[in-house]
């Protein structure tokens, strides 16, 4: 069923017709995020220029129970801005004004369109910075970072986008305008703005975002170190945590992983080490170098075989180059991959990586691996040959480490979301009555169903029989949480 | 009915029965430390008493990660991860009076170590809650970075009881500070005003930062958390902003340094935490407003003991009952929130401002969770009226 010409009028009536976009060739731009196996052309996508736009359109789509699908960047990895079949796209490209950066209450004000670094490039002239940092950052919006509660390299010290929003501005799906969240961490009444954040664009549209800034750190100290084994960096890992050192961050990187990652940018790691860890740690001087200096000793009594002390922003900055375009860069070394986003407790790195290992062997398919160790979030790359007829092994293997990441105790998810992709396998972590909760959630927000539907949340038509299927949580089995 | 059954099960299994096998409304309470928060609570059927879920489930050190039932007091939790050099970084008042996990987050409480490290609502990391129905349901889980399926721990943070039964809670879990030093100057709350600006507007990374007021005696009370020997020199640099007038009070952790000569007897902290408990006869008011504002709120206020987070932007003030009406109505006009908390016995004073413009979300959660209305009556009158408030008029 298409959409009727009457809905597209409507449409046309609040916003400017030019900003009604049918044509299906303009409409192809929106087919898809960053996860682009999943592809539907909208019918229509609309290019709204300013919040009452958003609620007006809305409001048209309540009125005639048109699905829509927010979006910001379209980097998302998980399908969440994926458009759905006789529905409208929402595009918040538009709205990317920073509205306010006060530095005195050290918070900013700022559409949902203006991209995560833009925020950090208007707050740096006061000396502040906005904490999450996902490596999409340069592109990604604060719309999406606030639907996907995005994460990034940093947040193991200074936590998620969840923890650096304080409000924002809602449609929500009737078009009704609501402001969720206050001016600080005190709150009067539950905290709808915490179950908002991470809910993919399923229970309304931002507008507004007030977010909070923090003070550019006095010192950051950064090294480069590899190591005999992915194990032995591990250990580094854990050493780290019990010295009661929280580095600003953590990140692991594989062979596999350095070797795209060289290639590409030539950032100075070495290529063939088993393992490369990054640590960041920021802070006061005096912390910062007296820390700096246990986990120099830490590394070396792991063996590590070559330590890399960033001495000038330059250098710290060719890490972090060589790091965030590890993603990017295995596609020199493959023609095709999958990425998940599993986390594992950090504990169970070194088990979850010989597994991986040993499933990708048996595939016959190579992984590589690069990773948010401080928090176990796997970045597991599943690398493959379309053109070989590698994609459904490709795909199988992939969807599996996800899984074995809730069996060890972990999640399907750290910062990339469910969305489209990984909707089915939530039976694999939540019983029917926890996603039944949740689906109440859903429709306190949005009673008619028509906010991003098919995401997050296992349907039948998505995913045939699998939401019946629930296999007990590894506690559960070892009788340490009980489900009724 | 006038007198009402306490049911007080032990696991997750006899928190669902208990629903099942009663019927009608339900007062859920922890340790009473907050029992006269919010609105009053209507006559109830039964109150639900989670003092016997006690209990660490999982503490496995090397994660940071900790799971525990509900009814555990906080301060029982810290003893039992203290001997790993690990604490939940939160610092409510209520905690030293017995206050459990579930109620903690309940009423969304918070203490001077927010700063850093936020309310609960970023520290708990997964729960497990029983609806008024009886359904069970789970979200977040153990590991710290999570993002699949909503976030059903932030609907319970501040739901005073009206949404569901916590029972289980996993918290994410930090290093305690190898040191941990205070300095207090004694000043005006601008003379404070101005501190705060220089200390949030350096390098100087305070772990709390609060002034607080007492018989028109005010003081600024700063702590700084670290290594032992960058303590030293971070307090030095602390001095030299804040002026001759500062003082070292208090100097705690393992590795306090020997310079510790905390010279005043009383801990600023411990007077902290009374004045945020309030005073008898005084309604005590919780409000929240951007930190540039709540100097002016405080003083238009006129409370008669104060505690304000300069950095944070929520305070404690002690009040007169009748100037309640009138507080929620100044802190709201400056775009803020408040919440009472302690009511003198026998008066009536309203317990929430004007309401949030979200109110029609609130009310569809709460009838999507709890559609008959069973969980804490009153809690948020007049906001949210549930058919046991208004008998018959739904
Ligand atoms: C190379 C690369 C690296 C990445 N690295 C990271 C990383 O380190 N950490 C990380 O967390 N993620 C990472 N991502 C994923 C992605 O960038 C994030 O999920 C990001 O937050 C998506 O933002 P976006 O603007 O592109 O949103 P989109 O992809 O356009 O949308 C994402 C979701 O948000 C919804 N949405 C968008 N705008 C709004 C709005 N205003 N209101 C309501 N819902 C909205 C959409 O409906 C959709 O469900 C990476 C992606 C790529 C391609």
């Amino acid at each position: 069923m298409a959409l009727d010409g009457g809905v597209r009028q409507a449409f046309e009536r609040v916003l400017d017709p030019a900003d009604v976009i049918s044509n299906p060739v303009k409409c192809r731009a929106y087919e898809c995020d960053g996860l682009t196996g999943y592809r539907v052309v909208p019918e229509l996508v609309l290019l709204p220029r300013d919040a009452a736009q958003v609620a007006a359109a809305v409001r048209v789509c309540a009125e005639h129970r048109v699905p829509f699908v927010a979006r910001g960047a379209g980097t998302g990895l998980s399908g969440g801005a994926l458009p759905v079949a006789d529905g409208v796209v929402i595009s918040l490209a538009r709205l990317k004004r920073v509205l306010e950066v006060d530095p005195v209450n050290r918070r900013a004000v700022v559409e949902p369109g203006v991209t995560n670094l833009e925020i950090t490039a208007a707050a740096a002239p006061h000396g502040l910075y906005y904490a999450p940092d996902p490596s999409s950052q340069q592109v990604c919006t604060i719309g999406g970072n606030v639907a996907e509660n995005s994460g990034g390299a940093h947040c193991l010290k200074y936590g998620f986008t969840t923890n650096h929003v304080l409000s924002f501005e809602v449609v929500l799906p009737d078009g009704s305008v609501v402001t969720l969240g206050t001016d600080t961490g005190e709150q009067a009444g539950p905290d709808l703005r915490g179950v908002f954040l991470g809910s993919e664009g399923t229970l309304g549209i931002t507008t507004k975002i007030v977010v909070r800034l923090l003070r550019t750190p006095e010192s950051v100290r950064t090294l480069l170190a590899d190591f005999p084994s992915v194990a032995a960096a591990g250990d580094v890992v854990s050493d780290i945590v019990a010295a009661g050192i929280v580095p600003a961050a953590v990140e692991m990187m594989d062979t596999l992983a350095i070797e795209a990652a060289e290639e590409a940018v030539h950032a100075g790691y070495t290529v063939g080490v088993p393992a490369a860890l990054v640590v960041e740690l920021d802070g006061p001087v005096e912390e910062c170098d007296v820390q700096f200096e246990q986990v120099k000793e830490i590394c070396d009594r792991h063996g590590c075989t070559r330590l890399h002390i960033a001495g000038s922003p330059e250098e710290r900055a060719a890490i972090w180059r060589g790091r965030k375009a590890a993603f990017a860069a295995v596609g020199r070394i493959s023609p095709d991959y999958f990425v998940q986003d599993g986390v594992v407790p950090r504990t169970r790195l070194a088990e979850v990586l010989g597994r991986i290992a040993d499933m990708g062997a048996d595939a016959g398919i190579r992984v590589a691996n690069v990773f948010h160790a401080g928090d176990g979030n796997l970045h597991p790359l599943v690398l493959y040959s379309a053109a070989a007829g590698e994609t459904e092994r490709a795909e199988k293997l992939s969807g599996q480490i996800a899984e074995l990441c809730v069996e060890l105790g972990g999640s399907l998810s750290g910062e990339h979301g469910i969305g489209t992709d990984k909707a089915c396998s939530m039976p694999k972590m939540f019983s029917r009555d926890d996603l039944a909760v949740m689906a109440r959630v859903r429709s306190a927000f949005d009673p008619q169903g028509i906010c991003n539907p098919g995401k997050v949340l296992p349907t039948p038509r998505l995913c045939g029989e699998r939401p019946g299927k629930y296999k007990p949580h590894p506690l559960e089995e070892a009788g340490v949480i009980e489900r009724l | 009915m006038t007198t009402s059954t306490t049911l007080r099960p032990d696991d997750l299994r006899s928190v669902r029965d208990a629903l099942l096998d009663t019927a009608g409304t339900v007062s859920i309470t922890g340790s009473g430390t907050a029992a006269d928060w919010a609105g009053p609570l209507g006559p109830v059927d039964a109150v639900l008493d989670t003092t016997a879920l006690t209990g660490v489930l999982t503490h496995n050190p090397g994660d940071m990660t900790v799971s525990v039932l509900a009814g555990t007091p906080l301060r029982t939790l810290a003893e039992e991860l203290a001997s790993h050099g690990q604490h939940v970084s939160f610092d409510a008042a209520r905690v030293a009076d017995g206050a459990t996990v579930g109620g903690l987050v309940a009423t969304a409480d918070a203490g001077p170590a927010a700063l850093v490290f936020g309310s609960l609502r970023d520290l708990v990391i997964g729960v497990t809650m029983v609806l008024a129905d009886g359904t069970v349901s789970r979200s977040g889980g153990h590991v710290i970075k999570n993002v699949a399926g909503y976030d059903l721990a932030k609907l319970l943070h501040g739901s005073y009881g009206t949404l569901g039964v916590l029972v289980e809670v996993v918290l994410r879990l930090h290093p305690v500070p190898k040191r941990s030093a205070t300095l207090v100057v004694d000043c005006s709350l601008d003379e404070a005003r101005e501190h705060a600006a220089s200390l949030l507007g350096g390098q100087y990374e305070p772990a709390a930062l609060e002034w607080i007021s007492d018989d028109g005696h005010g003081q600024l009370i700063v702590r700084i958390d670290g290594t032992a020997d960058a303590v030293s020199g971070r307090l030095q640099r602390l001095r030299e902003v804040l002026g001759s007038g500062a003082r070292d009070a208090s100097d705690t952790g393992p590795d306090a340094g020997p310079d510790s000569g905390a010279d005043s007897g009383a801990d600023p902290w411990a007077r902290h935490a009374a004045l945020v408990r309030g005073a008898p006869g005084l309604a005590v008011l919780r409000i929240g407003a951007k930190p540039s504002l709540l100097p002016g709120l405080i003083t238009d206020l006129r409370a008669d003991t104060v505690t304000a987070g300069l950095g944070t932007g929520v305070a404690t003030v002690a009040l007169d009952p009748e100037a309640v009406a009138d507080a929620h109505a100044l802190v709201h006009a400056a775009g803020g929130t408040s919440v009472l908390r302690t009511r003198p016995p026998g008066s009536d004073v309203p317990a929430w401002g004007p309401p949030p413009s979200a109110l029609a979300v609130l009310k569809a959660v709460k009838n999507e969770f709890d559609p008959l209305g069973r969980f804490g009556p009153g809690r948020f009158a007049p906001w949210l009226v549930t058919p046991h408030d208004a008998e018959g008029s739904r």
